[in-house]
């Protein structure tokens, strides 16, 4: 393997001579990796969904924590290396409130995007007067959903630092299928409810387990709610809104 | 507000500049050295909101002491907008008091305003403009900028929107707001034209049955010609005030700016 690719995977900051970047290549490998995720835009808001591996029997479900708030009108959802997805958070969620206190108004979805993607790229030894924080690039992608006066979006965040607007995206091991799954699916006139059910039944398509209320995990970004994460009620209600559950 | 520095001055009012800074040594006592970074270049500003707009003024005179530095040295500045001139701008900021510190403070405001708009692909509203302008006003809250600044502009329903702040950034959203060495005299009279404190309806009766009348935003001609008043006044009873008056009106078509001779003497 060194050999084929002439251990210009080694360096994190050498481009091989066909102009490629390995360690950030195999980052977005570290992804595929990860649980599936998916978002989907509406016209009222964004629902995000995330299948929850349960590993044992033993493990307390509520603990694996794939879907967190960025802020009152920001969450996200994560796959890859959950450990690494803290401190793009802890970034998020400072640049949020610092922009809130300084300006008195709510941090844009895009602004608050390229402020995560701003870090992805403050790896290895670090530029001139920059400190760096990581030795190598994230191994995690954020789907990152949100309300701003612009209505709502949806944005997907790699560790190569870019990112793009989606009407409905997946990430993760069964990203593939859940995505060609979306474009068949998805349309503008999609209302808040069927697309919760869109992204479950997405998700159960892709998932090795079968899916139940405790296996995936569902949250949304509204005007009038802001984001908020499902609870065990409103869980049960949506799979049971699935045919064949 | 603005009262916060006004004892504490190097000078006692007029007649003090530079050449004439303490020099009594006495030849016993220890020589005294003292650094002054604080002048104080008179002038007045005012700005008035209505329903469609919103007016800035202030005097272009620029005094140290008994002397005139300038007779066209402008306290309105453009903030945000493109090129040298910052066409197309939206805000204006007046400052008065310290005219270096004004010139600072204008200088940060703009860039930042200017960063906001590359950073969040949109204009900065008044509203987030506003606070921005009060951090960087309590960022130096000891060695403050010496300056009384009021912001000027359109809020996001294209109503008239005027902040005014005291030296080290403490704001608020006003009708309207005189600043600056004639602010005693002007303010005054806002109150009884604009806000038309302590006056009843003639018609509502007497003892308790009085009724307040209920101040309403003023039309733009009324509003220019109370501003031309408030300064022509100015200008009799205050040596500091005079030379000119700059004008910007903020529009939802833009920013306008006016500008009329004032006495010179």
């Amino acid at each position: 393997m060194f050999i084929a690719r002439s251990e210009y995977d080694r360096g994190i900051n050498t481009f091989s001579p066909e102009g490629r970047l390995f360690q950030v290549e195999y980052s977005l490998e570290a992804i595929k990796l990860g649980s599936t995720a998916i978002g989907v835009s509406t016209s009222s808001g964004v629902v995000l969904g995330v299948e929850k591996r349960i590993t044992s029997s033993l493990l307390e479900t509520s603990s694996v924590e794939k879907i967190v708030e960025i802020d009152r009108h920001i969450g996200c959802a994560m796959s890859g290396l959950q450990a690494d997805a803290r401190s793009m958070i802890e970034h998020a969620r400072v640049t949020s409130q610092s922009h809130e206190f300084h300006y008195n108004e709510r941090l844009g979805v895009e602004s608050c995007t390229q402020a995560i993607c701003d870090l992805a790229l403050r790896f290895g030894e670090g530029a001139e007067g920059e400190e760096s924080i990581m030795s190598r690039p994230f191994g995690v992608a954020l789907l990152i959903a949100g309300f701003d006066e612009e209505g709502p979006s949806l944005y997907h965040a790699e560790p190569s630092g870019t990112f793009y607007r989606y009407d409905a995206k997946a990430i993760g091991s069964g990203s593939e299928g859940a995505q060609a799954e979306l474009q068949n699916e998805f349309h503008k006139s999609l209302t808040l409810d069927e697309a919760e059910v869109m992204v479950l039944k997405t998700l159960k398509q892709v998932m090795e387990e079968k899916l139940d209320s405790k296996n995936v995990q569902l949250a949304s970004v509204t005007k009038e709610k802001g984001f908020r994460i499902y609870g065990d009620e409103e869980m049960e209600g949506v799979v049971g809104r699935l045919e064949g559950n | 507000m603005a009262s916060l520095f006004q004892q504490s001055m190097p000078s006692t009012g007029p007649g003090y500049s530079f050449a004439s800074a303490p020099t009594h040594h006495s030849s016993s006592g220890p020589r005294q050295h003292a650094f002054y970074p604080y002048t104080d270049n008179g002038g007045s500003t005012l700005g008035i909101s209505g329903a469609t707009f919103t007016i800035l003024a202030g005097d272009t005179r620029s005094t140290s002491g008994y002397n005139i530095n300038s007779r066209y040295a402008p306290k309105l500045f453009r903030i945000g907008g493109d090129g040298p001139e910052n066409e197309g701008a939206r805000i204006v900021l007046s400052v008065v008091g310290f005219a270096a510190d004004g010139n600072a403070l204008k200088e940060r405001l703009d860039t930042m305003v200017k960063m906001y708009r590359y950073q969040h692909g949109k204009e900065i509203s008044v509203h987030a403009c506003a606070q921005r302008l009060s951090h960087i006003l309590y960022g130096k809250r000891f060695f403050p900028y010496y300056v009384t600044a009021i912001l000027g502009g359109l809020d996001d329903e294209g109503k008239g929107a005027l902040y005014s702040y005291d030296p080290v950034g403490s704001y608020e959203r006003e009708q309207c707001r005189a600043a600056g060495a004639a602010s005693s005299l002007i303010m005054p009279f806002l109150d009884n034209q604009v806000n038309l404190k302590n006056q009843y309806d003639p018609a509502s009766g007497e003892g308790l049955e009085k009724v307040m009348r209920v101040p309403e935003p003023l039309p733009q001609e009324t509003v220019e010609q109370l501003v031309r008043d408030a300064f022509t006044s100015a200008v009799e009873r205050h040596i500091e005030v005079g030379d000119g008056l700059q004008m910007m009106i903020i529009t939802k078509e833009g920013v306008q700016e006016t500008f009329t001779p004032l006495k010179k003497d």
